[in-house]
């Protein structure tokens, strides 16, 4: 008699946690979304938190399928916010180089100035 | 039942120690996630250039504190953190870009200064030089070939063995880079040649070197780098038979080689 109302609760929490975790649909097509951006403005494998995000979403996936919607909500959320860093790496990194590209031309103008005089 | 007891006995402490080492895990990842938010928080850069990210990091470290003082929500712990983490780095990766946009701005306008500045100079410098300096040194030939418009730059612009183009030049590349400017769709490709004295491979190298420069020139003076293609031939379509000195002064040359008004390049050689 006195498991009875620890199964009760079990079950009790078991279904709230069914209850708290619906498909995550539309989390897992914004991270879908992130990692597209973050491919299109050049992020590679290279990007260790591409690789990151793409691993997660992988597994989200899989998530999904066996219905297993906590770990899959969880995994796109990460994935998604993984996919917008090596986003952002990218631009920073590409902006220095255009910075890089710029200071040499103004170096040079410099040089030639210098010559000129 | 007295062989159950101790068994059940273990299994819990097994799980209170998982627990345990669960909740310390949890308490390292959330120490980590608080520590970038302070950084990012306390950095005015941060703050200006990314307060949504930093408002984020917030809100989910603050979540994962509330779930740490539950107990079994060590993974919620974990992950909230995780997130608060990323949006912290995220907030800083935006920050850099910023900041380097600005640098950029900045050093587009000391750039377009220095170009304006290099051009007076130049400018003054022709116009000390006086006439007769062209006709003795820039071979200034224009024609109308199977090339297309083609313009040769004299190997008197250039020392012997280098690369720089030299001041004697500056009438012809203001010429020419205002000829660009009054005619802002045509292209050019610029080759460099040499006489067939030394090795092919220096000859190259010097040909592609002394064509970079007369691009780098232009550019230096305004024009968009996106309408300059370089080319070397070493001593590849001599003009002349390389037998004699006169021959091989003649071989030795940067040829400018102009697009039609579309901006149609002939094809290279």
């Amino acid at each position: 008699m006195r498991t009875r109302p620890l199964f009760a609760a079990l079950a009790v929490m078991a279904l709230a946690g069914c209850a708290a975790d619906p498909a995550p649909h539309e989390q897992l097509r914004l991270s879908e979304q992130a990692l597209e951006q973050a491919k299109a403005v050049g992020a590679t494998d290279e990007v260790a938190e591409l690789k990151l995000a793409e691993a997660k979403l992988a597994r989200a996936r899989v998530n999904m399928a066996s219905e297993s919607f906590r770990d899959a909500r969880v995994r796109a959320e990460q994935a998604e916010l993984d996919a917008r860093l090596a986003e952002a790496r990218v631009l920073t990194a590409k902006s220095e180089e255009q910075i890089k590209v710029l200071q040499a031309r103004v170096d040079r103008l410099h040089k030639q100035l210098g010559e000129q005089q | 039942m007295s062989s159950i007891k101790p068994l059940a006995a273990l299994l819990l402490l097994g799980a209170v120690g998982l627990q345990g080492c669960a909740s310390q895990r949890s308490e390292e990842s959330l120490e980590q996630a608080a520590a970038s938010f302070q950084q990012v928080k306390n950095d005015s850069s941060v703050l200006r250039s990314a307060p949504r990210d930093v408002i984020r990091a917030g809100e989910s470290l603050g979540r994962a504190e509330r779930l740490s003082s539950y107990w079994g929500s060590g993974a919620d712990v974990r992950h909230y953190a995780y997130l608060s983490q990323r949006y912290s780095e995220i907030a800083r990766e935006h920050t850099n870009l910023v900041l380097n946009q600005e640098r950029q701005a900045k050093l587009e306008l000391e750039r377009q200064r220095l170009q304006l500045a290099l051009r007076e100079a130049k400018l003054a410098s022709v116009q000390q030089q006086g006439k007769w300096l062209e006709a003795q040194i820039v071979s200034l030939a224009t024609m109308q070939s199977d090339r297309g418009l083609v313009m040769t730059l004299g190997d008197v612009l250039f020392d012997t063995g280098r690369a720089d183009l030299k001041n004697a030049a500056n009438r012809t590349v203001l010429k020419l880079v205002q000829f660009l400017q009054l005619n802002p769709k045509r292209t050019v490709r610029i080759e460099g040649y040499t006489d067939s004295t030394g090795a092919p491979e220096d000859n190259l190298r010097l040909s592609r070197d002394r064509a970079q420069s007369v691009a780098d020139t232009l550019i230096d003076l305004g024009v968009d780098e996106k309408r300059i293609q370089v080319e070397g031939y070493g001593d590849q379509y001599p003009v002349e038979a390389n037998a004699s000195e006169r021959g091989r002064a003649q071989n030795r040359r940067v040829e400018i080689v102009f697009s039609d008004d579309q901006g149609r390049l002939g094809a290279e050689r």
